[in-house]
């Protein structure tokens, strides 16, 4: 009967907690923009920026000194792909120059006077490609481009010189060897494709931290001692303060986590590969660890502010540590240690495997473990920090009450003294 | 009776003792100044989070972005092999793929789809495929088909890959071309001439190497450094309002607010600048990253940028004179802005309206200066638009000065 009893009321008290902790996050402008606004308006942001995925016609300027119909056969077939547009012919390199120092244009084609006699003297010809490095995206938009279109033209001159029996033959002679080029994920190469999926699994864990952080600031300021932990009748044991807390942020981000990992990529038509059994059961240990995570740094958090201080900064190194714009096997063996600290690591490494590669669960087994084993590790440092925190707020507590009754003590003595000496009273 | 008339006379006089102490009235707005950049001095020194904020932070990520990018480029990428023809020729073939300096053969697979398997499991990269009777094929003159697979989930590494294995299959189908112009006695410019007619000389100019260094340390640490120094400000004029010390910070400047905000910002400002020309001197002196325009452009660069930063944060607290609202802002902007620089994706392809949102970014401005002045090295006529809009950033204050001296007298701060 002891034992039933007890359960009720631990059930009661981490329902306790979880209502405060509810009204809290609605309450607190600065926890409601990082638990409800930011997660649901940033993704839409950052689906926006990315959404064109690939730059398309790059504003190149063309130096002509050949004039013939081949270079200006090259000049069309570059105006008309995709990625490449033909700005302006300027009649020499200082020209194009200033046109690419003015922003005007990214890049430079350069075909020298001797481009169509070369060809047609049966020498290797050549083109001067000019790149503004400043971007990489339009640097191989242009460079790629050139190379495409000169290897078009040079398969129709090596077929024009070989004087075949039949079509067949020339085809073998020029092409014995056919190469055929598969991109077989992510097809396109979209750059919103591949970095913005690791964005969004990236806004769940930072918003989490930071809201859950703001949050505890925010109990520590309103409390009268600045404390994490309130002296309450509900607020004894460590479970119930976990739990309640825990269910609070995991019933907002059980919502949020669907969001963000399934109708984002919905609405913008990112890849969506992963079948919902294993994006459920991957996304349940990454909001797990990320909630400990969260409540462990909300322990040293002393003022709300300093949260944002702290957690804001270190989104792009993290963003870099998943291994998502730079490869995870050139990762600095350092680097790689730290990044085993944050969920986040694992999660953008696992989701990516899954949304845009089709992968199952049995592909992602290492991080899936690793998710897991972050999550048993934070739940008991958690547990340690809140148990340090309660024993602190004890102390404190006790301090105080110690202190009060001296006081009492003292008052009392005064009043005694007073009462074998009552002062005389005025009259007037 | 008599001493309790004394009583608020003592008060009074106290009040007036303390007042006299912090802001004597006849001192000049030289010594006002002085004594505000002490007090801040103070503050700065006496607060554990301005020290990690304003230096070991932005040391840390400076040594992060270099030392992780410290390669210029990736190498050794893990790549895999489907050899089902598994003949000399295709041997030789692979062999050559040794050679290549940002890909290594990690691994050989029996079946496509094993390989397949292996990028699913982030083992591989990409792989190259030789069907069975690949040899037998080619030495039929039946064109064979041979494939290379590669992943674009990472765009990076995948995109590497792609031209290691488009190289390599390239040159596979022109060494049997070789052989064959060869053996019909050509001479190798011939053979070059055949067997590719155009040429693509490729000039990389100021960045021949194609350094991922100098995209991204370049852009993000400046990015992040203005991403403190964002946060910071307002949080050093919220935290006067928090910690009830405003009205003290305002008496010292006798109600000038042009003193209290100078004094305030000097010590920060040249903190900030002796952090961004140490960051600056990293990169372009001991890293030697491309830096085309010289010491002028980027010590002008570095003013810029600290400036129109502390402009946006005084600005953005002034707006929203709470410190909670201004610093949520000021660090979703911040968070923002590293996107909207536009370094990794440019600027132009994103949509129209996003193309004009840029301009309310300082570190756009930035990027477009840096590249443009100091990269590229083109004079600075060019970047006048970009400049102008950094110089614009840092006269933001001027409108909301007298906001923020209302709220530092008048506003009470609620947890």
């Amino acid at each position: 009967m002891y034992i039933f009893h007890n359960i009720v009321d631990a059930i009661s008290d981490a329902a306790f907690i979880w209502r405060q902790e509810m009204r809290q996050v609605f309450r607190d402008e600065g926890v409601l923009i990082f638990f409800i606004i930011v997660p649901l308006v940033y993704p839409l942001l950052y689906s926006w920026i990315y959404n064109n995925e690939v730059v398309h016609d790059v504003p190149v300027v063309v130096v002509d000194d050949n004039n013939s119909s081949l270079s200006r056969q090259f000049t069309r077939m570059a105006d008309a792909s995709a990625d490449v547009k033909v700005l302006c012919h300027a009649a020499d390199i200082d020209e194009a120059k200033s046109l690419v120092s003015r922003q005007l244009a990214k890049g430079i084609y350069y075909i020298p006077s001797d481009f169509d006699s070369n060809i047609y003297g049966m020498r290797q010809t050549a083109i001067s490609v000019y790149c503004d490095m400043s971007l990489m995206l339009t640097y191989q938009a242009i460079y790629q481009t050139a190379v495409s279109v000169t290897q078009t033209m040079g398969a129709g001159i090596q077929v024009s010189r070989t004087q075949p029996v039949t079509k067949r033959d020339a085809e073998i002679s020029v092409q014995p060897l056919v190469v055929s080029e598969v991109p077989i994920f992510n097809p396109a190469g979209g750059y919103g494709s591949s970095v913005l999926l690791a964005v969004l699994i990236l806004i769940l864990q930072q918003t989490l931290v930071l809201g859950i952080g703001l949050s505890a600031g925010t109990a520590r300021e309103n409390n009268r001692y600045h404390e994490l932990i309130p002296i309450d009748r509900h607020y004894q044991g460590i479970f119930r303060i976990i739990g309640g807390k825990f269910f609070c942020y995991f019933m907002i981000y059980a919502v949020m986590g669907a969001y963000l990992t399934m109708v984002v990529p919905r609405i913008f038509s990112f890849p969506q590969l992963a079948r919902w059994q294993d994006l459920l059961s991957l996304m349940l240990p990454y909001v797990l660890a990320c909630i400990f995570f969260g409540m462990i740094v909300s322990c040293m958090v002393r003022y709300r502010e300093n949260v944002m201080l702290l957690m804001v900064f270190v989104s792009l190194p993290l963003l870099f540590l998943t291994g998502v714009s730079w490869p995870q096997q050139s990762i600095p063996p350092f680097w790689r240690w730290v990044s085993w600290l944050f969920p986040s690591t694992f999660g953008v490494r696992a989701y990516i495997r899954l949304q845009s590669m089709g992968g199952t669960l049995n592909d992602v087994d290492i991080e899936y473990c690793s998710l897991w084993i972050q999550t048993l590790f934070y739940f008991v440092v958690c547990c340690i920090v809140y148990r340090h925190q309660i024993l602190l707020s004890r102390d404190h507590a006790l301090e105080r009450l110690e202190r009060i009754g001296r006081k009492i003590e003292v008052v009392e003595q005064i009043r005694k003294r007073k009462r074998i000496t009552p002062p005389k009273t005025q009259v007037p | 009776m008599g001493h309790i008339i004394d009583k608020p006379q003592m008060d009074r006089a106290r009040i007036k003792s303390t007042e006299e102490a912090t802001t004597p009235l006849h001192i000049g707005r030289g010594r006002r100044l002085f004594s505000i950049i002490l007090r801040e001095l103070r503050i700065l020194s006496k607060s554990p989070i301005y020290v990690f904020c304003m230096v070991v932070f932005p040391i840390a990520v400076l040594l992060f972005f270099t030392s992780m990018l410290s390669q210029g480029m990736p190498e050794q990428l893990p790549i895999g092999l489907v050899d089902a023809d598994n003949t000399s020729t295709t041997r030789a073939l692979s062999h050559r793929l040794e050679a290549f300096q940002s890909t290594k053969v990690v691994e050989r697979y029996a079946t496509v789809s094993e390989a397949r398997h292996a990028i699913q499991r982030g083992e591989i990269y990409g792989f190259l495929y030789f069907p069975k009777g690949t040899t037998e094929e080619l030495l039929a003159a039946r064109q064979p088909k041979i494939s290379y697979f590669y992943s674009l989930s990472a765009k990076l590494p995948g995109s590497l890959t792609m031209k290691d294995l488009k190289v390599i299959s390239t040159l596979g189908s022109a060494a049997v071309g070789q052989a064959t112009l060869r053996a019909r006695g050509a001479t190798d410019a011939q053979i070059q001439a055949m067997l590719q007619p155009i040429a693509v000389d490729l000039h990389m100019v100021a960045n021949p190497w194609s350094n991922y260094n100098v995209y991204l340390s370049t852009v993000f640490v400046p990015g992040i450094i203005m991403l403190f120094i964002f946060l910071i400000t307002p949080y050093s004029i919220g935290t006067e309002l928090k910690f009830g010390r405003s009205k003290e910070w305002i008496m010292m400047a006798d109600g000038n607010m042009l003193v209290a905000m100078l004094g305030k910002f000097l010590p920060h400002a040249i903190i900030w600048l002796a952090i961004f020309f140490s960051y600056e001197y990293y990169i372009y002196g001991v890293l030697h990253l491309p830096h085309e325009g010289g010491a002028w452009a980027i010590i002008r660069l570095g003013l810029m940028a600290v400036f129109s930063s502390m402009g946006f944060g005084i600005f953005a607290f002034g707006l929203l004179p709470s410190l909670r609202m201004s610093m949520s802002i000021c660090s979703l902007w911040a968070v923002l802005s590293l996107s909207m620089a536009g370094s990794a994706f440019p600027v132009m392809a994103m949509d129209g309206p996003l193309q004009s949102l840029s301009w309310l970014f300082p570190l756009r401005h930035y990027f477009m200066v840096y590249q443009i002045t100091v990269f590229n090295g083109f004079p600075l006529l060019e970047s006048w638009f970009h400049f102008a809009a950094l110089a614009a950033f840092m006269l933001l204050p001027w409108p909301v000065i007298g906001k923020i001296k209302n709220a530092m007298l008048n506003y009470v701060y609620i947890p």
